[in-house]
């Protein structure tokens, strides 16, 4: 069953192109990774997808339902009221700086949505948290506050934050970028032990071998298109010109 | 510390609430609210008690006794009588109110004080008469028939004119503190009011030359006719039944008062000697 | 007058002052939020009035507008003013003139907040009230803190503007009794006053401040 499905997207800043016709789904329990030059839309179409921009073309299904389009005459139409909390609990999102509520403890970013979105039991939620927490090798750190964690540490409160939710489907936009190189690896295991359980990612990264390894799929953005598209191997080991070049630069960092 | 400034919150939010409720059982009565100046001794002050009092205040009540009203005392900011009195905040202005210059302004009771403006100088300063006044600097109240005679269209505007400086306070304690303080040189004020701080303070002098002489009495908003009237009245009653001749010798004003016959004769013997 | 007599004057108008001080807090604080939601709303007019507003009671002296509320009303609609009224006028003329500079420390506190903290918010489902008043006022409060307890400060001194229309509040009485008792004392007890009360505001502004601290 697909997940999400995102047919003919368009999205524009101040008249300028971003998105250009861009189609994508995700099937339950995979594993998307998303590559591509600074600039190419990638964090944008993520985005899109999670409603933080609105489209200004195409239309954006979860479960097959129909969340947001752009009908004939241009007029975006979104999801108010119920329906509007219904698509917004399919997904999870990981930001690129955490975006941690700095004035909660750990527990409580956690739990605090649970609760006081899902309205569910204090008890359970909390039980939970603890649970992803100890997942997170963070179960010392639940009364700490985020300011007295590192990033890689902040970064795998975030990810137990989304999944507290227990969402279809999780977006990371880069989430090891505002990270110091030798911390990155510590969310990267996160993640790889994410995908252990099946569930399903949405990943944009800079990451090359993280992605080639833990991915189901790639594709690699380029200029607001899909450039390339399949297995990992497939879109690294690629005779194209344009990933080669992306490629090549990344190495020689 | 939230509990405790909640509580603190709640407990002045009813203690408003509480003046407030006493406020509005006193409106149950007939009222006569009385604008006056509190820092305005002998006319109204506040005493020894820390109550309001003064000749015009005990005066004021004296009257309600006799129609069986409330009096309120309301201290005003002498600046802004006119409008007090015009939104109807007072019923009247009543304390040393000068009525001369301003006939056409108020609603006049009788006149009831025979007053002059003087000016206060320290003894030290050897200042003798109007003419030494030049280039000094002279302090006058706001709003204050004082005032209203050194300035322009005033009939001492052109003595004014030969003062260094003619500075104005909010009050007349202010002033004396500048007077003592030797900022200023002289203070323009009423006699009644000159004569209290003079009891207060040592080593200061009332000038012989007086800047004019004039009368108080009680303003109520034009064409009030009505009430005018029925205070009229019943300051007459208290001058035959004599309450008013002991209210004057208690604030020693027994020279000043034009009230009644004996005050009347007395006045007529003071302007006689300020003819000769 | 005997000393014991003054402090108990000077006490009522303590009270006074206090009823002042506190009631203007309570009434200006909210109306300042509302005033800053005006003044960002995405409505041109609502926030051209918020700004022209916010820009008069900033640019005219808080005396002057207190003499406005208290005779607007005679002067404005002919209305007669009853004794009441007087009190009523002078906490709105604060918490109308407090209010927006309250408003527009508001304003700095919540623009200051960093967009990712709406979209956390977002993405985690809160709504847009629930989003405000768990995930951004509170910060926005520890940021505002040190404007909030100047202008709490200034307001404390502030009270006895009151004294132009003539309430009995600390400073009134004051400089009542300075007239007829023609001393210098009941000033400078009013000063003890106004320092003791801002001393107590300081420190305990200074509480919720450390209260605060356990995060940045």
């Amino acid at each position: 069953m697909k997940l999400l499905e995102m047919n003919h997207i368009k999205k524009e800043f101040d008249g300028l192109g971003v998105i250009h016709d861009i189609s994508l789904s995700v099937d339950e329990g995979e594993i998307l990774s998303i590559i591509g030059p600074s600039g190419s839309g990638k964090s944008t179409l993520l985005r899109c997808a999670t409603m933080l921009e609105q489209i200004d073309g195409g239309e954006i299904l979860y479960m097959g339902e129909r969340a947001a389009y752009v009908d004939a005459d241009g007029t975006r139409v979104y999801p108010k009221g119920e329906q509007a909390k219904k698509i917004h609990s399919y997904f999870g999102l990981v930001f690129q700086n955490f975006n941690l509520f700095p004035h909660y403890s750990v527990m409580k970013n956690i739990t605090d949505a649970p609760i006081r979105i899902q309205k569910r039991g204090k008890e359970e939620v909390y039980r939970e948290a603890r649970e992803l927490l100890a997942k997170m090798g963070l179960s010392d750190k639940e009364n700490a506050y985020p300011c007295q964690l590192s990033g890689g540490q902040c970064q795998r409160v975030a990810i137990a934050r989304a999944l507290a939710l227990n969402p279809k489907i999780l977006f990371f936009d880069e989430p090891t970028s505002a990270l110091d190189p030798e911390l990155t690896g510590e969310v990267l295991k996160v993640i790889r032990s994410l995908a252990e359980l099946n569930i399903t990612m949405v990943i944009v990264t800079h990451e090359m071998s993280f992605a080639r390894d833990i991915s189901d799929r790639v594709i690699f953005m380029d200029k607001g298109v899909v450039a390339l598209e399949g297995k990992p191997d497939e879109v690294f080991d690629a005779d194209h010109a344009r990933i080669r070049e992306f490629l090549g630069k990344i190495q020689e960092r | 510390m939230k509990k405790k400034l909640v509580c603190v919150l709640l407990g002045s939010a009813m203690a408003v609430s509480v003046f407030g409720g006493t406020a509005c059982m006193a409106e149950e009565a007939k009222t006569f609210t009385v604008g006056f100046d509190a820092e305005y001794p002998p006319y109204g002050y506040m005493d020894e008690n820390g109550e309001y009092t003064g000749f015009d205040l005990e005066l004021a009540q004296a009257v309600c006794e006799l129609q069986g009203w409330e009096l309120v005392k309301t201290p005003i900011d002498w600046d802004s009588k006119d409008m007090e009195l015009n939104s109807g905040a007072i019923d009247c202005i009543w304390n040393g109110f000068t009525m001369n210059g301003r006939e056409d302004e108020y609603t006049w009771s009788v006149p009831y004080v025979d007053n002059s403006q003087v000016i206060v100088v320290s003894e030290a300063s050897g200042i003798a008469d109007l003419a030494g006044l030049s280039g000094k600097i002279v302090g006058v109240q706001a709003g204050s028939a004082a005032l209203e005679l050194l300035s322009e269209g005033g009939d001492q505007a052109e003595l004014a004119a030969t003062f260094g400086t003619l500075q104005q306070f909010p009050d007349y304690n202010n002033a004396f503190v500048e007077l003592q303080a030797g900022s200023i040189d002289a203070i323009a004020m009423d006699i009644g009011v000159a004569q209290y701080q003079l009891k207060q303070h040592e080593g200061y002098v009332i000038l012989d030359e007086e800047l004019n002489s004039e009368q108080y009495a009680i303003g109520f908003k034009l064409g009030n006719e009505e009430l005018c009237n029925t205070v009229n009245e019943s300051l007459q009653t208290l001058v035959e039944n004599g309450t008013f001749g002991e209210l004057a010798e208690k604030y020693e004003l027994t020279d000043m008062v034009c009230l009644g016959a004996e005050a009347e004769s007395e006045t007529e013997a003071a302007t006689e000697a300020v003819t000769e | 007058m005997k000393l014991s007599v003054m402090l108990e004057q000077l006490s009522t108008g303590m009270l006074k002052s206090m009823s002042i001080f506190f009631l203007t807090l309570i009434f200006s604080l909210p109306l300042g939020l509302l005033i800053s939601f005006g003044r960002m709303s995405k409505n041109k007019i609502l926030r051209t009035i918020m700004k022209v507003y916010i820009s008069i009671m900033r640019g005219t002296p808080l005396m002057l507008q207190l003499l406005v509320v208290y005779f607007g009303p005679y002067y404005l609609f002919g209305m007669q003013i009853g004794g009441t009224y007087r009190f009523t006028a002078i906490i709105l003329g604060f918490s109308l003139n407090y209010a927006a500079y309250f408003a527009e420390i508001y304003r700095s506190g919540i623009e200051s907040m960093p967009v990712g903290q709406y979209e956390a918010a977002r993405v985690l489902g809160y709504g847009k009230m629930q989003c405000f008043f768990c995930i951004i006022f509170p910060q926005v409060v520890k940021r505002i803190l040190p404007s909030i307890t100047n202008e709490v400060i200034t307001l404390v001194k502030d009270t006895s503007l009151s004294f132009s229309l003539a309430y009995a509040e600390m400073f009134t009485i004051a400089k009542q009794i300075a007239a007829a008792q023609t001393t210098f004392v009941p000033f400078v007890v009013a000063a003890i006053f106004y320092y003791v009360f801002n001393l107590v505001v300081a420190v305990a502004m200074e509480r919720i401040e450390k209260k605060l601290s356990y995060y940045h």
